[in-house]
């Protein structure tokens, strides 16, 4: 008796339209592990999603889902959450959806402390459009619009995270799909703004030209690239940095605090202007 | 809350991994990331990438779950351990005769 993930699923709209050995797929099936977990029923749960291979999370997801425009699943996520508090809303958005055209929207959902999801599928590559530079492309690294290797500077969007106001902040990759499915588990239960930074594969259109073009050799290279928490709480901030500039990061639940939610602040608001009595 | 559905697949009669070809895209990574070398490649023409996966030696399964878990397309499954006797690692090391 396998687990079954139809009930949380399109099944007419099955096999999925991803790359052979997309770890979309990996971080779909370590979510709805995650909402089985929790016992979510599927008609609670809202998926935002943006443009990008992610963006078919919510075609393929059989909740409440919202295709939406590049780059703006926080701003319609935060509308969601404020008309229905009760709900569970869900974003899923790559690292151009929401570091690049959407990183404006990102920031402020972490500052309000809102109780969404942010789940970050982070590629390293604009995937969909065919292997243009991406804020997260390590620096030296091939793409179509940087021929001669990458000259960007590495970046970590768990700090962008932590520095905007996320209370909850984890990073895993999908090579450790039960791994993923623990930090899904706890990020869904926090009240507050969760974000998670997802290294996935995209063996296709990164790592095609990187000499990793099988998906176990750029598994690999994500795995080789992560560090557990305690080992990197070890190391002094000239080594973090150092670290952190040669795409080095640290994995596991990387900050955790409580904080007033923006939800139940806005419900005071309503009240000291009279309304819901 | 209740999720009135059945969450469960039914495995077949003695079987520890089954395969549903229709979703499988042959991307490889099951048979990379099996410790114990239960799945191989076969060629199939028919398929993308030309090949599918097969369940080559069920009897060294060790019911671990990695290719389950692993699995981006939804296409591979195993057993629970209540429908399967999964070996254990050092049976499966003499069963193919390193240990």
């Amino acid at each position: 008796m396998a687990f079954n993930y139809d009930y949380y699923l399109r099944t007419d709209k099955m096999p999925t339209l991803w790359c052979w050995g997309c770890g979309d797929g990996v971080i779909l099936k370590a979510m709805i592990r995650a909402f089985a977990k929790l016992g979510w029923d599927k008609n609670d749960i809202c998926v935002v999603s943006g443009i990008g291979c992610s963006g078919r999370f919510s075609s393929y997801l059989d909740c409440n889902t919202v295709h939406t425009t590049h780059g703006r699943t926080v701003a319609y996520a935060t509308g969601i959450k404020l008309a229905h508090p009760e709900k569970h809303v869900v974003v899923v958005a790559g690292d151009g959806d929401g570091l690049a055209i959407g990183g404006n929207h990102t920031i402020h959902g972490c500052r309000r402390n809102i109780d969404l999801n942010f789940v970050l599928v982070n590629n390293f590559i604009y995937g969909l459009t065919n292997s243009q530079v991406s804020p997260t492309t390590p620096q030296g690294y091939w793409a179509v619009t940087q021929q001669y290797g990458n000259i960007d500077p590495t970046f970590d969007p768990a700090e962008l995270a932590k520095g905007a106001g996320a209370t909850f902040i984890g990073r895993e990759s999908v090579a450790e799909a039960q791994k993923l499915e623990r930090l899904f588990v706890k990020g869904f239960e926090h009240k507050g703004f969760s974000f998670f930074d997802i290294h996935s594969n995209c063996h296709v259109n990164f790592g095609r030209k990187n000499k990793l073009g099988t998906a176990k050799a750029n598994l690999d290279w994500i795995e080789g690239n992560l560090m557990a928490k305690a080992k990197w709480d070890k190391m002094s901030s000239e080594e973090q940095h150092e670290a952190r500039k040669s795409g080095k990061f640290p994995r596991g639940i990387l900050w955790h605090v409580e904080e007033p939610e923006y939800c139940d602040l806005y419900d005071t608001v309503i009240e000291k202007a009279g309304g819901k009595k | 809350m209740s999720l009135n559905v059945d969450f469960k697949l039914k495995a077949p009669e003695n079987t520890p991994v089954w395969v549903d070809e229709s979703k499988c895209k042959s991307c490889d990574i099951c048979v990379d990331v099996c410790p114990t070398g239960v799945l191989t490649m076969r060629l199939d023409p028919h398929n993308i990438l030309g090949q599918m996966v097969q369940v080559a030696h069920p009897e060294y399964c060790i019911g671990c779950r990695e290719c389950e878990l692993q699995c981006p397309d939804f296409a591979i499954f195993v057993a629970e351990r209540d429908e399967y006797k999964f070996k254990k690692l050092n049976e499966v090391k003499k069963l193919k005769g390193e240990a």
